[in-house]
């Protein structure tokens, strides 16, 4: 029963991808309110799909939790802890609306704060780093500390005044070799994406669908 | 060749901090060169006719973003300044959090004796769920997308949004959140809208080359360095100004550190060799 099951979830996900596939496609390439109608109804069923996905992620959250909870596993105090955050959060969100002057408060004062605070801590770590990685031991390590000397070089305050020639190298360096690197990791990415597309549609890629774990 | 000995990571954090605190509680002033681009950008903000509606809209999480906030603050000022009228579209969750927190530090309300009114002169949307599906669908049908402001006050009772149906009716998009991709690809790529970003400085070196791509189109500062020159060219001196100080410092800090490595390396390697 469980097998049918995953096999008539993998078909539909696959319909519903050709479906959404198809729309995309000819909203690009042809001219047509019917067709644009269709792809923009899409577009609103993948935001609602995705806001629907919100409540899924917390529903995840605390059955997981409160299992461990439960069985007093690992790290269950700060699992308890999180879950009495997301419950006051949601009061108070809702309680207050987001976009009040004491929701906002509450976040900056809170979340933001730390988030910052955590985001300022990399520099402390970056700068150890740099000293003890970007030894130029190899012509590999060379290239490596050179491009990142160059890279905070050219965004010097103290550096570009007095030699503006340098914020013309930092975009040479930018839109010529960083751009070629860039391109070439993005078309790969691409190609590796229509070819996995074409796999989950033949069902040779059954594992992105869970299928091969419950048959 | 003297032995160098090897410092411990302690002292060098010890040095950061020295460097971070220094210049906050005595401003140094560091100097720091105009860009051409952010003049372009500038300029561009004041060529738009009064009333022209610009989207501010992207998505990322607020810790990153505040790199943005300098350049955004002061260009909200200009942008109140000229007239302009704005469009808070969030596709991240805290989106709507920094977007809020930029309006609030840039005093442009009439609650702080700004010139703009909330519906009439600015509106804040409320997150919108679906990555590019949620950027296509709200640039082809922004009703259609969003039916309501953060506040769940319908979009029909706002006047600002019943001049904002799709695209066509938008004159810039500034997006001063991580994700400038999506903007270039369906906002100026696709529809020719004119897009600035405010980048991080970390985003600015994978994003700078679509300046290239759509010159004239595309354009960026370059985290809180771009943000001191925006507010230079706007004379409001804020968090951009105040950051340059250590960003110069620690800048220079960050490459003594890279020689230091190396020639503590250079000297050991000497040592090693008489010792074999």
């Amino acid at each position: 029963m469980s097998a049918t099951i995953t096999y008539v979830r993998t078909y539909l996900v696959r319909l519903l991808i050709i479906i959404g596939l198809v729309a995309t496609l000819a909203s690009y390439y042809f001219v047509s309110p019917q067709v644009d109608a269709v792809a923009n109804e899409l577009n609103i069923w993948n935001m609602n799909i995705m806001t629907f996905t919100l409540f899924v992620g917390i529903f995840t959250i605390f059955s997981r939790y409160i299992k461990s909870v439960m069985d007093r596993s690992k790290y269950w105090p700060y699992m308890l802890y999180g879950m009495v955050l997301i419950i006051v959060w949601i009061i108070f969100g809702t309680y207050t609306g987001i976009y009040s002057d004491i929701y906002q408060t509450a976040f900056l004062s809170t979340k933001i704060t730390l988030h910052i605070a955590i985001l300022g801590q990399l520099i402390f770590f970056m700068t150890s780093a740099a000293y003890r990685l970007f030894r130029i031991r190899t012509m590999r390590t060379a290239v490596f500390a050179i491009c990142a000397m160059a890279i905070v070089a050219c965004n010097a305050p103290w550096l570009l005044g007095p030699f503006p020639i340098v914020d013309k190298i930092s975009f040479w360096l930018l839109d010529n070799p960083s751009m070629a690197g860039a391109r070439a990791l993005l078309l790969t990415g691409g190609i590796g994406g229509v070819v996995l597309g074409i796999r989950l549609l033949l069902g040779l890629e059954k594992g992105a669908l869970r299928a091969t774990e419950e048959v | 060749m003297a032995k160098i000995p090897e410092l411990k990571a302690q002292y060098i954090w010890l040095v950061v901090l020295i460097v971070y605190i220094i210049p906050t509680l005595t401003p140094i002033g560091a100097p720091f060169e105009m860009s051409d681009i952010t003049i372009e950008i500038y300029e561009f903000i004041d060529t738009l006719p009064e009333g022209s509606i610009v989207i501010i809209g992207g998505s990322y999480v607020f810790a990153f973003d505040l790199e943005s906030s300098a350049a955004l603050i002061a260009c909200l000022r200009h942008m109140a300044r000229k007239g302009l009228r704005v469009v808070n579209a969030p596709f991240a969750v805290e989106a709507v959090q920094f977007e809020k927190y930029c309006i609030d530090a840039a005093r442009v309300d009439e609650k702080y004796g700004g010139p703009w009114k909330y519906g009439r002169d600015y509106v804040q949307l409320p997150y919108m769920p679906g990555a590019a599906a949620a950027y296509v669908a709200f640039l082809e049908d922004v009703h259609s997308a969003v039916a309501t402001d953060v506040e769940g006050t319908p979009l029909s009772e706002l006047p600002l949004m019943n001049d904002l149906r799709s695209w066509e009716d938008i004159d810039a998009w500034v997006c001063p959140h991580w994700s400038f991709d999506f903007v270039v690809r369906y906002a100026t790529a696709e529809r020719d809208i004119p897009s600035i970003y405010f980048a991080q400085a970390a985003a600015y070196a994978g994003y700078s080359p679509y300046m290239m791509a759509y010159p004239g189109k595309c354009w960026m500062t370059n985290g809180f360095l771009g943000g001191a020159q925006y507010e230079k060219l706007e004379g409001v001196p804020g968090l951009g100004h105040a950051v340059v100080d250590a960003y110069a410092i620690m800048s220079a800090v960050y490459i003594i550190f890279i020689v230091l490595g190396n020639i503590t390396m250079f000297s050991r390697m000497g040592e090693e060799e008489e010792e074999i």
